[in-house]
């Protein structure tokens, strides 16, 4: 095998054209691996890894690079075929072919007046702009796209906030509105519960644990991660919260992220201890006090435990027997991974939503000391290099650094497969845990990608290997049939990511350190 | 944002084609923009928008 790499000056290109184009490179005979992606940094580091030589490579965001591992074939005629793959027209399906696309946001306003909602996920340079002159035009925004500087974040929502919109976002992959799910989001009852996250899988598997629950959400407003920062001061989670509050509907609401700033959680916390409604909070890792009953605010610790919470205020049930009922082992799952841990070793996550990142690190760190990650609780243990877990480790694959000109993993997940297959390989590991997202703009089948990834790998005896589903029945997917494909291959399947990482932790704890 | 919660979502789609495809199987009213960056550079359009600005001031 040779490695090859090529770069295009000033050329864009979606990241799923780059996606469908690397694919139908990797089809051909000749090549054993294909890489398009946008020269940034931290895509030059990861191919780097792959050991293409990227030494006469400067980094251009607006620069395309094709790499290619290929023999037997001339790999200019690879490069080229790459080109003629990129610039071809999209074949489109009968269904696009008679509905009108247009161009602009000022076609698209023409025919389409009563718009109230733009989602945006453009390259996060362009984003601004664009998010910009939606709001310019009344419409409320949700931006999707990442890598959008913090003073446009801070510009856009004060631009919407006096206008009485809101700006989701950036980085905000999930929201429901009246039921609908936008972006990636689950198929879930409709019903009396809003949230508003700050954290995208936060949200979704708050959402997905009431479904399991039997209770359905009406509204579940994203902000963005940033947004309860001090810099931003909260101005989306503030504005939605209030938003839930005077909403006739909504019943409880629940409210998720990680901590926000002092000043962002003080004014939270006095909306809700202020306001008519319940409000179950879940700021992962916050200092809680003691439920405030009296004003009907609750705590929890866990995305499964605020789900809990919630359904049982809204089901006129016990809240403390709610929370209590989490606590139980489930000794029948704790039994199979018995006879499943092969190796001792070192645990490693695999995961594709930062919430369920954070939130594994939190539970595992309570059991095992140090988890290092590329995103971590503690800054003292980031990773040198994302691509080198360490130890215990946790590596989040939707970070910034991961999705620059690259689809988000929920989506693709060519790249998490095959770290997987490194991390199956490495004999210091002992335990994989993984979390697979479903619902609507997800991959149509990540459970076969996975277990692709645990064929694919060259080893005698497997690590314990534990996954969550986080989905419903419903979802397009169907998280029962993913389950079964998952379990099938040899996977631990646990109802909720605070349950697979506890169970992670227990055998991850007898590791050699 | 009070009319969003009560109306619900019509969305324009500027980005990725798949959540487009994916309000559409909710039935939800959408519709897609094809988007591309613009042909001019970010920074001077910048300053067009300015001077925009200046004139309807």
């Amino acid at each position: 095998m040779m490695k090859y790499t090529r770069v295009i000056r000033g050329k864009y290109y979606d990241s799923v054209t780059l996606m469908l184009a690397a694919k139908e490179l990797q089809n051909m005979s000749e090549v054993d691996d294909a890489s398009l992606s946008m020269t940034t940094d931290a895509n030059l580091r990861i191919l780097e890894a792959a050991d293409y030589d990227i030494s006469t490579i400067a980094p251009n965001p607006s620069d395309l690079v094709i790499a290619i591992d290929c023999t037997d074939i001339d790999p200019e005629k690879v490069f080229d075929k790459a080109i003629e793959i990129l610039e071809k027209p999209r074949v489109h399906s009968a269904e696009e072919e008679t509905e009108y696309t247009p161009r602009s946001l000022d076609g698209a306003l023409s025919v389409f007046a009563d718009a109230n909602l733009a989602l945006i996920s453009i390259a996060g340079q362009y984003a601004g702009d664009v998010a910009r002159d939606c709001l310019e035009r009344g419409l409320n925004v949700m931006l999707y796209s990442d890598n959008v500087p913090l003073e446009t974040e801070i510009e856009l929502k004060q631009m919407a906030s006096n206008k009485d919109l809101i700006v989701m976002g950036p980085d905000c992959g999930t929201a429901i509105i009246k039921g609908i799910g936008i972006g990636f989001a689950n198929a879930c009852p409709v019903g009396p519960v809003g949230i508003v996250a700050a954290a995208g899988t936060g949200l979704q598997e708050v959402h997905v644990q009431l479904a399991k629950l039997e209770i359905g959400v009406l509204h579940g407003l994203g902000t963005g991660g940033r947004d309860v920062r001090e810099s931003v001061g909260g101005i989306s989670f503030l504005s939605a919260m209030q938003a839930l509050i005077d909403d006739e509907e909504t019943q409880c609401l629940v409210l998720v992220g990680k901590p926000p700033s002092e000043n962002v959680l003080e004014a939270i916390i006095k909306n809700a201890t202020s306001c008519s409604k319940p409000v179950v909070t879940a700021f992962l890792g916050a200092a809680y006090d003691e439920d405030d009953e009296k004003n009907r605010v609750y705590y929890a610790g866990t995305l499964e435990e605020a789900a809990a919470i919630a359904a049982a205020v809204v089901k006129g049930e016990d809240v403390a027997a709610a929370k209590k009922s989490l606590k139980k082992i489930d000794h029948d799952l704790k039994n199979l991974c018995e006879t499943k841990a092969n190796r001792s070793g070192f645990l490693r996550g695999l995961f594709s939503g930062g919430t369920l990142a954070y939130e594994a690190q939190q539970i595992l760190s309570d059991k095992l000391g140090v988890i290092r990650s590329n995103a971590p609780l503690d800054s003292r243990y980031k990773l040198n290099n994302s691509l080198k877990p360490e130890g215990n480790c946790i590596i989040d694959y939707g970070e910034d650094e991961f999705t620059q000109g690259r689809l988000h993993p929920m989506m693709d997940l060519a790249f998490r497969r095959e770290r997987l297959v490194e991390q199956l390989e490495d004999k210091n590991v002992g335990v994989i845990l993984i979390d697979v997202v479903l619902g609507y703009g997800a991959h149509p089948d990540p459970a076969t990608e996975i277990v692709d990834a645990v064929e694919k790998a060259r080893v005698e005896d497997y690590p314990l290997m534990i996954a969550y589903v986080c989905g419903t029945d419903q979802d397009p997917q169907n998280a029962q049939e993913q389950t079964r494909i998952l379990e099938q291959a040899g996977f631990v399947v646990c109802r909720s990511n605070a349950q697979a990482a506890s169970l992670a932790g227990e055998f991850a704890s007898r590791s050699d350190r | 944002m009070k009319k969003l919660l009560k109306e619900g979502p019509k969305t324009v789609n500027i980005g990725l084609r798949g959540f487009y495809d994916a309000l559409k199987q909710q039935e939800s009213s959408a519709i897609h923009v094809e988007w591309r960056p613009p042909i001019v550079k970010t920074d001077l359009l910048k300053r067009l928008r300015k001077l925009r600005k200046g004139r309807e001031q």
